[in-house]
């Protein structure tokens, strides 16, 4: 593969095709896939804590759903972004062709991956900061941390939209990208420390969910509770998966547009 | 650069796929003004070959050089002055017919009012002014075509890429397409056209080039094509032995070869009377004299290659 320029244009060109298409068709688009996390911040945050009442986190009792909380931030930010990277991406082009069409324009490779990619981290961004929004206003998540978070919840939907983006180049059939959802989304949004605090877990669990990179998104989303010891090595492991996933996402899609 | 005429050349193109060649050696010039033709079978490489001068396709060896570019290191560029139209139907399915176009006209950097007056010519211009607000699947086949060709005129190409434009429509829609093709013509447009039907290529094509198997069999226009190679008529005959006929076909230096359930003859044009009236005098069960076309110049080229 052989990486071809991106101008600011033609990225911008293409994530604004995508824009417009959610712009089109918004409600329908948006409300239903954010109202999950909303949901689940809702119902397991007011059914559970009378049950639980608080959790240990970090040596500290923290109310459950001030500590669910950040988790939901982040299961939306991973809902959004991966399913945005690989069914929409998927269909742009296995079915609608979509980036065969810009790939007559006077578009590069680059500009196109790019436009998917950003457009997949915007919706990760999106449902990621309207479940913060819920949480601010549900006194659970203070506004000037949900605005710290921002950079955060940016990085995360650029890791879970690469992610996604891999999918799509690495399927054959739209069927198969439920595959990496059972085996991996879905494990991850139940084991990253998003319910529960990860040390409950047994030790080889805890360890392997300690390595997810949705553990490590959640334990920086939950900053305001304070930040584990390790936690720069948090940040540079997403940095590191975000880096390793889209490079492989252009790997795998290029040659079905190229030959 | 908008106003300078731009050529495109292709060097000396091959590709191919593991062990697979699918194009070999093949090196053309397109002109402003232009029609040339690839014409061939399925098969033959002419996708392939286009895809080689618009950037998808990375030659194994040869490359394209169009005005100051070079393909495909230089694609994007180069598509600033190219339109496109592929074989498959691409367009927006989330976009009406409108926006379609005035939507992919952001990626050429037109934008808001000129895009929409952009828009609306090029709906004038394919006919479909009356279905601007239609949704895309409401389309025929005939129209997702025009409607794809106005998009790859959006910004105005020197070059015009129509990879089997009309393979699929019913004979109305593709005399307007083809109506469509000469009006780009004549406005100074260098076109690139591949197709299979020969009459499409006979019709429209100022110059052909005869794709076999990745390589160039033949080229020129289509009537010193179909002069070269066959002359000016040709009969088709059923119901007489073979041997006979290319007896007849060999004292009047004719050129004969199966075809269909019967046989075709050339009929030279110092001698046409003469061994017309010699086939006849066999009484054949059909006998049909014509002028010649190029599907008689394929048949006979294709065939002699495989005999």
């Amino acid at each position: 593969m052989k990486l071809t320029a991106a101008t600011p244009w033609g990225v911008y060109s293409v994530w604004w095709r995508h824009f417009q298409v959610y712009r089109s068709t918004w409600l329908v688009n948006c409300l239903p896939p954010i109202s999950e996390p909303v949901v689940y911040l809702l119902a397991f945050g007011y059914g559970l804590t009378p049950l639980i009442g608080g959790v240990d986190y970090l040596g500290q009792q923290v109310p459950y759903a001030t500590f669910i909380a950040p988790g939901m931030i982040a299961v939306g930010v991973l809902f959004q972004a991966f399913f945005e990277g690989a069914y929409s991406s998927f269909i742009r082009l296995n079915f609608q062709k979509t980036w065969q069409a810009l790939l007559t324009a006077p578009l590069s490779f680059t500009d196109v991956f790019l436009g998917d990619w950003f457009w997949a981290a915007t919706k990760g961004t999106i449902a990621g900061t309207l479940t913060g929004l819920v949480a601010v206003i549900a006194n659970l998540y203070a506004p000037s941390s949900l605005v710290l978070s921002l950079p955060l919840i940016v990085l995360g939907s650029l890791l879970f939209g690469a992610f996604g983006l891999l999918v799509a180049g690495a399927v054959n059939k739209v069927d198969q990208v439920n595959v990496p959802i059972f085996l991996v989304v879905i494990p991850m949004f139940t084991l990253s420390g998003t319910y529960f605090p990860r040390d409950t877990l047994p030790p080889l669990l805890k360890t392997v969910a300690d390595l997810l990179p949705l553990a490590a998104l959640v334990d920086l989303l939950r900053w305001p509770l304070g930040l584990p010891p390790w936690w720069p090595w948090s940040l540079l492991w997403l940095l590191g998966w975000l880096v390793l996933m889209a490079r492989l996402a252009a790997l795998r899609i290029y040659p079905r547009l190229f030959s | 650069m908008a106003n300078e005429m731009l050529n495109l050349t292709a060097y000396d193109l091959w590709k191919q796929y593991g062990d697979t060649p699918v194009v070999q050696g093949i090196s053309f010039t397109l002109q402003p003004g232009e029609i040339v033709g690839l014409l061939g079978p399925n098969g033959a490489g002419k996708t392939t070959t286009v895809g080689m001068l618009f950037g998808t396709v990375v030659p194994s060896r040869g490359f394209v050089q169009f005005g100051p570019w070079q393909m495909p290191s230089q694609g994007p560029q180069a598509r600033t002055q190219m339109g496109i139209v592929t074989q498959e139907d691409n367009l927006d399915p989330d976009f009406t017919v409108f926006k379609n176009l005035t939507h992919f006209a952001h990626h050429y950097r037109i934008t808001g009012q000129a895009a929409k007056q952009r828009a609306g010519e090029l709906l004038a211009l394919v006919n479909l002014s009356d279905r601007a607000q239609a949704q895309v699947d409401e389309l025929s086949g005939g129209m997702k075509r025009r409607l794809v060709l106005a998009r790859a005129l959006l910004n105005r190409p020197q070059m015009v890429f129509l990879d089997e434009p009309t393979t699929g429509l019913d004979p109305d829609a593709r005399q307007d397409f083809w109506r469509l093709v000469q009006h780009l013509k004549a406005s100074g447009c260098g076109i690139l056209l591949t197709t299979h039907y020969m009459d499409e290529a006979q019709r429209l094509c100022d110059r052909i080039l005869l794709l076999q198997q990745g390589q160039v069999i033949d080229e020129g226009s289509p009537d010193v094509l179909v002069e070269r190679v066959i002359g000016q008529e040709v009969a088709e005959v059923e119901g007489i032995a073979a041997d006979l006929l290319k007896t007849l076909a060999q004292r009047y230096g004719a050129w004969c070869r199966s075809f269909g359930s019967g046989h075709l003859v050339t009929l030279p044009s110092t001698t046409a009377d003469l061994l017309w009236n010699a086939i006849e005098a066999h009484h054949p069960q059909r006998l049909l004299r014509r002028p010649a076309n190029l599907e008689d110049v394929f048949l006979r080229l294709t065939g002699s290659l495989l005999e």
